[in-house]
């Protein structure tokens, strides 16, 4: 299982790249795009995220046309979308029990 | 403007650098482009909110340097994707477990050596002031200490030139691809 934190931006990043192989500036974008607009992130923090997301092998290098002009892609692997997976099954049941939590009333 | 996240750049550890500076450089160039349309405000704030995750980064990377972290992953090859743990290898515990285990039965066979000995018929006498002089035995203790931390420093220094020094001499990928 995760032996490496996810954070908020760690799982938009992850989420981004569930989707297709995309590039330092494309994530950035879609991450802005899906918490709408209310994650910002910063290159300093995309690349920190990406470096240690590659160290624990969550993804690698996806080489496409643009990897020569400094675009490098990069996408998830089989053991990212495995603990993707886990995570959103985690964030699921945690709605769930929110859910019926605020449903409650008090008695 | 990209001449000062190029500086801030600079501030990262050489590894990193060289394996996402440039990349880096390319987002942060197609941000400002991005925003040359948009108001003062927004691109003042897109402009702060880089160069802090840039410091922030620098300070982050530099940190898990010290902490014995590898600055960047380098996947260019089996030999780059060696972590922290080639320091030490994996055979350290085992032998510190050996050396441990011959030193308890070291003591455990001094102790059954002095119980099988008949006691002592005249007792070692205490010893006296005049034995030692407290300045002598600072200065023997002083040059004792700096001696293991020189032996201590060498030893860092050799694993750390045997392995991690050597890493950051690997062309990453970026710079093996323009080359």
């Amino acid at each position: 299982m995760a032996n490496f934190p996810i954070t908020e931006p760690v799982l938009l990043i992850l989420l981004s790249l569930a989707e297709r192989p995309r590039h330092g500036y494309a994530i950035l974008q879609d991450t802005r795009e899906m918490s709408d607009g209310r994650v910002q992130l910063s290159t300093g923090t995309l690349y920190g995220a990406l470096s240690r997301l590659l160290e624990n092998g969550w993804i690698d290098r996806h080489e496409t046309d643009d990897s020569s002009r400094g675009k490098q892609s990069y996408r998830l692997t089989a053991a990212g979308r495995r603990n993707l997976q886990a995570e959103v099954n985690r964030l699921k049941k945690l709605a769930h029990v929110a859910g019926l939590r605020v449903a409650r009333k008090e008695t | 403007m990209l001449r000062l996240y190029r500086s801030l750049l600079a501030l990262y550890p050489p590894p990193y650098r060289c394996e996402y500076g440039n990349e880096m450089l390319a987002v942060l160039a197609q941000l400002e482009l991005s925003t040359c349309q948009a108001k003062p405000g927004a691109r003042f704030w897109m402009r702060a909110r880089e160069v802090s995750g840039l410091l922030a980064g620098a300070l982050t990377e530099h940190t898990r340097v010290i902490a014995g972290f590898p600055a960047a992953s380098v996947s260019l090859s089996r030999r780059s994707r060696m972590r922290a743990e080639f320091r030490f290898p994996k055979a350290t515990p085992i032998l510190m477990t050996v050396i441990l285990v011959a030193v308890i039965m070291a003591i455990e066979k001094a102790k059954s050596i002095s119980a099988s000995l008949p006691p002592s018929s005249t007792p070692i006498p205490p010893l006296q002031p005049e034995h030692f002089s407290t300045v002598t035995t600072f200065l023997e203790i002083l040059a004792l200490a700096l001696s293991a931390a020189v032996v201590g420093w060498l030893a860092v220094f050799a694993l750390r030139r045997s392995g991690l020094q050597r890493l950051s001499d690997v062309p990453s990928a970026n710079a093996s691809r323009k080359s």
